[in-house]
């Protein structure tokens, strides 16, 4: 055990624990819930689905989470964003497509705001993260407290059309008699897109590996002569970016913006980041592992959901036990290698 | 050496999850969950060790499928747990949805978030539910996965709340209180009361405590009573959301009592926000009540409700009765037999006041 | 180069200046806009500030503040600790605060309206709760002391799961409980005008500054977070230090819960604590403290605290909906962290180097 662990990298070796616990429980839900059709493909896709938002802004997390830094804002975000859609397109009659670009636009300004602050101010990004958090929540509420829904045919077509999936041994037919071919929807499919591009960026190019260079250690990278500076601020705001993303198809899968949205939110991302294998002191990361996180995660609740009596509180409390023990585990993995080192 | 230690530590930490998890819950599933956990922590070992331990609660459920193979399953989509009322709905539900009125209940608790419920919803369609019962924690955003569940052919029945969709007939029917209803009876009641204690010709000052925004009930019953006030040209001073909780009530009054000295009336969106009003008002220094400086009129009816007006500081409480499970049960029975239903129904309700409280307390199931 | 610096350069440079001046603005801005919006035309307004006895206690706005920045205050200090001694943002003591109300409420009695109980049941209740606060302090303090977790990610577990736990306690329903003393700690004891959770916040707080000012403990926990491993060189046993501010935390966290719960008489494990974690966090930096860790100064989260619930009483009163809050506080933090950010510091230092040095040359 020990050799194998020093022998194959940490973020490697947590990855695969990951997916050997990811497979354990989605065997057993199938094992166990068979009757009550956990087999059925349609609850794989369900699991990217409604998670399709969820998965774009873990992968940004991820990227902030690499460098070093950290962006709990998300959450009030996601509701913001939501909102604006909302309003844009019902309210102030702007087209999907505009509606959308304004959305990203503030992301970019968000951005930016909180590239200054952490990069050229030197500030803590936790504080950074908790002053959008509230920012974003209160304008969310200014611009309705009530709660506003989509309907625009536009919006619909990129968040209602299903892409069915006509492979006959994967339909079902359900008591009704009715065959029922598993779906999907674009969001997923945005999603995957992203994560793509993700993936490459950080592996690829130069600024992704410095990325990893100044999460892995600031000074180093410092010397090696790595604008470190630049850097950060493009992090943050490609985050701004990408969470604005985020919520634009997180909002193709609720159609509604409310003032208590996707509250908490944040640590959900925090926690697929942690238990996929990033680890919150940077320089370690990798959107696939975030992926597998966010997957775990649902399964859980699936899990739980499935169960029909359970509160559905034993889902929170079963993955703050994985949280933990993939936290502890990636400490005694850091201590193992150290010790083989010296 | 000290990597032992570091697993012992990691054995550590979940065993005293799950102790403090463990000695806290007393749910049917006790014994489940433990094993479940268990099992997550020896990730390498035994996946039969997994599937043992859930199969023996499986199976339970399996069996009786089997056995009566005609039970009707329904699924559950609650909103949380998050006040007296929404536990009492809850508890009606799980009394009336049981094996042996041939029904398989699947109950989630969305923990008041809409992408929870969401989730919910479609896991229920995964399961091939015969029904939905759906309580939307807010109006919009379902048009997505009630397609799915017509797709699928399940009716949908929501209950306790409202949705805002663009096609109607992605659910079945609705069944709630008339909260527009409820507003206008506690206006009514408080027209009446008035009259009674010869104080009609006076100018009547009101302070609203409202639900939380957004919330079809707290609309509702906001809209009810505004229109009456209106009729009968009370003044309402100041209106503001005290989110259904005793805190936010508390907050709320707080603040009424520092910006207006001359507050004759205050309507709580629901029982725990009256709580909450009361308890700022005495510590203000007033009183409450029918023989008290501000008059209090909430919602909900619950019972502490009714150990309020007892006690003489709550004047009027307008119910809104929980109890849905007969009448959803009523529903479904219908609808299996194929018959016609009204597209939004109501659950009788009454207004209580505290003239009355003491005969009836002891008559609240909840 | 002139080396005197005059008193008011010292007052503004200290770190107790931000937070007190935001203090003064918010209630300010609650004078100024009464006395302009009020009922009775221009004038000014100051019943803000008015305090009056009422049934034997004190009652006004001010009042109001302290007493629900009360349980605020308590956390602060907890969290005080914790960042100074290990950056660590603890985020689970809202949680934390709900599990221990749970528990209290639970020793107390198993159904769901607690109607009597003795005293010495009462005490058990309250230090079965404590005990929890510091037991989940001791979990935070382990995993961040002695396995190298960062902390946010540490307390990110309790933060998950606590809330689930007390649910678990509680069944998932709202305990109510009906005896009058139990409500003593959220509002009045009886005959003492000041509100119980003031008295409490400053006693901890007077405690606290003895112990870590009279004793070596305050500097001890500054140098731990100023760097562990001089630190434990130097012979600090650094990891226990860490721990005993994560269980001071968590102490802290049990008897916010407990003050909470008796405000409201009762037990929402759905919302007690809600978000306190957040507004916790908040004080420590508005108070001028570096998440960072290091040097700390345990007034200016105090007054933090203040200020962040006078902000919120306050706009309360002029009729900003409690949702809408949110966005003055993010200008507030965001505000006064600009300003004692580094970088803005060097730049004003640099620019008063600047035109001292041209001064010079002109003269």
């Amino acid at each position: 055990m020990k050799n194998l662990i020093t022998k194959m990298s940490t973020q490697a070796f947590v990855i695969m624990v990951t997916i050997i616990l990811f497979i354990i429980m989605y065997a057993a839900g199938c094992v166990v819930y068979a009757d009550k059709n956990f087999t059925n493909i349609q609850v794989f896709f369900n699991l990217f689905i409604s998670n399709a938002g969820l998965i774009i802004i873990s992968a940004s997390m991820t990227m902030v989470m690499i460098s070093g830094g950290i962006d709990i804002s998300v959450g009030s975000q996601v509701a913001l964003v939501c909102m604006m859609m909302c309003d844009l397109v019902m309210n102030k009659h702007v087209p999907t497509a505009a509606a959308i670009a304004i959305c990203i636009v503030y992301g970019i300004v968000y951005g930016i705001y909180a590239g200054v602050m952490v990069a050229y101010l030197n500030i803590q990004p936790f504080i950074v993260g908790l002053s959008g958090m509230f920012f974003a929540r209160g304008m969310t509420a200014v611009i309705n407290t009530g709660m506003l829904s989509i309907a625009d045919k536009t919006f619909d077509v990129l968040a209602k059309t299903k892409i069915m999936i006509p492979i006959d041994f994967l339909a079902k037919v359900n008591k009704r008699g009715m065959k029922i071919y598993p779906n999907l929807y674009p969001s997923v499919i945005i999603a995957f897109l992203v994560l793509v591009i993700m993936f490459v960026m950080l592996k690829y190019t130069k600024f992704g590996r410095a990325i990893y260079a100044i999460g892995g250690n600031e000074q180093s990278a410092l010397l090696m002569g790595l604008n470190v500076k630049k850097t950060k601020f493009l992090v943050y705001l490609l985050d701004g970016a990408i969470v604005a993303l985020g919520s634009v198809v997180y909002c193709m899968n609720t159609c509604g913006g409310f003032v208590a949205q996707a509250q908490g939110l944040e640590m959900d991302a925090i926690a697929a980041a942690v238990i996929g294998g990033t680890s919150l002191m940077g320089g370690v990361g990798n959107v696939f592992g975030t992926l597998l996180g966010v997957m775990t995660k649902a399964t859980i609740e699936a899990l739980v959901s499935f169960q029909g009596s359970l509160s559905s509180w034993w889902a929170k409390i079963i993955i703050a036990t994985l949280l933990a023990f993939f936290i502890i585990l990636q400490s005694i993995i850091t201590r193992i290698k150290a010790k083989a080192r010296d | 050496m000290k990597s032992m230690k570091k697993m012992l530590a990691l054995l550590m930490a979940l065993v005293l999850t799950f102790a403090l998890v463990g000695c806290g819950g007393s749910s049917d599933d006790a014994a489940a969950p433990a094993d479940n956990g268990a099992t997550e922590e020896k990730t390498e070992e035994a996946p039969a060790d997994d599937a043992s331990a859930d199969d023996a609660t499986a199976d339970d459920t399996a069996e009786a499928g089997d056995s009566e193979g005609g039970l009707i399953k329904v699924g559950y989509a609650q909103i949380g747990a998050e006040s007296d009322w929404r536990l009492a709905n809850t508890e009606s539900f799980k009394q009336q949805f049981t094996e042996e009125n041939g029904y398989e209940l699947i109950f989630n608790d969305g923990q008041q978030k809409q992408e929870n419920q969401i989730k919910a919803i479609r896991d229920f369609i995964a399961q091939d539910v015969d029904y939905i019962v759906l309580a939307p924690v807010v109006e919009t955003g379902w048009d997505t996965v009630l397609q799915e569940a017509k797709d699928a052919g399940i009716p949908v029945i929501l209950s306790d709340r409202g949705v805002d969709v663009a096609d109607d007939s992605l659910y079945t029917t609705q069944v709630c209180g008339d909260f527009v209803l409820e507003g206008n009876n506690a206006g009514d009641w408080l027209a009446q009361e008035l009259k009674d204690k010869g104080r009609d010709k006076e100018e009547i000052n009101v302070c609203v405590i409202e639900g939380t925004t957004g919330a079809s009930a707290a609309t509702g019953r906001k809209e009810g009573f505004a229109a009456k006030a209106d009729e009968n040209g009370w003044k309402i001073l100041d209106s503001q959301d005290g989110d259904f909780t005793q805190e936010g009530g508390q907050e709320v009054m707080e603040s009424f009592l520092k910006n207006y000295d001359d507050i004759d009336v205050v309507v709580c969106a629901n029982d725990n926000e009256a709580f909450g009003a009361i308890a700022a008002i005495e510590a203000a220094g007033k009183t409450t009540g029918p023989e008290g400086d501000i008059w209090i009129i909430s919602f909900d009816a619950v019972k502490q409700g009714f150990q309020y007006m007892v006690d003489g500081k709550l004047n009027c409480d307008v119910e809104c009765n929980p109890l849905y499970g007969p009448k959803i049960d009523e529903i479904i029975k219908k609808l299996e037999n194929g018959e016609e239903l009204e597209k939004l129904s109501h659950p009788e309700e009454g207004v209580f006041d505290y003239k009355t409280a003491a005969d009836l307390i002891d008559s609240r199931p909840y | 180069m002139n080396k005197e610096t005059s008193t008011l350069k010292r007052m503004v440079g200290h770190q107790l200046f931000m937070p007190i001046i935001s203090l003064i603005i918010v209630m300010l801005i609650t004078v100024v806009y009464k006395s302009l919006f009020g009922k009775d035309g221009v004038h000014l307004d100051l019943t803000f500030f008015q305090i009056q006895i009422t049934n034997g206690h004190l009652y006004g706005y001010l009042i109001d503040i302290l007493n629900h920045a009360g349980g605020l205050v308590i956390l602060a200090i907890g969290m005080t600790l914790t960042v100074a001694s290990s950056a660590g943002t603890d985020i689970s003591v809202g949680a934390v605060s709900a599990l221990c109300a749970a528990v209290c409420v639970r020793v107390l009695g198993r159904e769901n309206v607690v109607a009597d109980y003795s005293t010495g049941v009462y005490i058990l209740a309250f230090i079965a709760a404590m005990l929890v606060g510091a037991l989940c302090g001791v979990f935070n303090g382990y995993l961040v002391a002695y396995l190298d977790i960062q902390p946010m990610v540490a307390t990110l577990i309790l933060f998950t799961a606590g809330r689930g736990m007390a649910q678990l306690l509680v069944n998932g329903y709202i305990i109510y409980v009906r005896k009058e003393s139990y409500k003593w700690l959220g509002s009045f004891f009886p005959h003492i005008p000041l509100p119980s959770a003031l008295i409490v916040a400053m006693v901890v707080a007077v405690v606290m500054y003895l112990v870590l000012n009279k004793t070596a403990l305050g500097l001890y926990i500054q140098a731990v977070g100023i760097n562990k491993k001089a630190s434990h060189v130097v012979g600090l046993n650094s990891k226990m230090i860490i721990l005993l501010t994560y269980v001071f935390c968590g102490w802290c966290a049990s008897i916010n819960g407990l003050i909470k719960s008796s405000e409201i008489a009762s037990v929402d494990a759905n919302n007690i604590g809600l978000m306190m974690e957040l507004d916790a966090i908040l004080s420590v930096a508005i108070g001028g403290n570096s998440l960072g860790g290091g040097k700390f100064n345990l007034f200016g989260s105090i007054i933090g605290a203040v200020t962040i619930q006078a902000l919120s009483t306050v706009l309360l009163s002029m009729s900003v909906e409690s949702t809408q809050v949110p966005v003055f506080k993010a200008l507030l933090v965001a505000a006064i962290v600009v300003f004692q950010s580094p970088e803005i510091q060097r730049w004003r230092r640099n620019r008063k180097a600047r035109a001292a040095a041209a001064g010079k040359k002109v003269a």
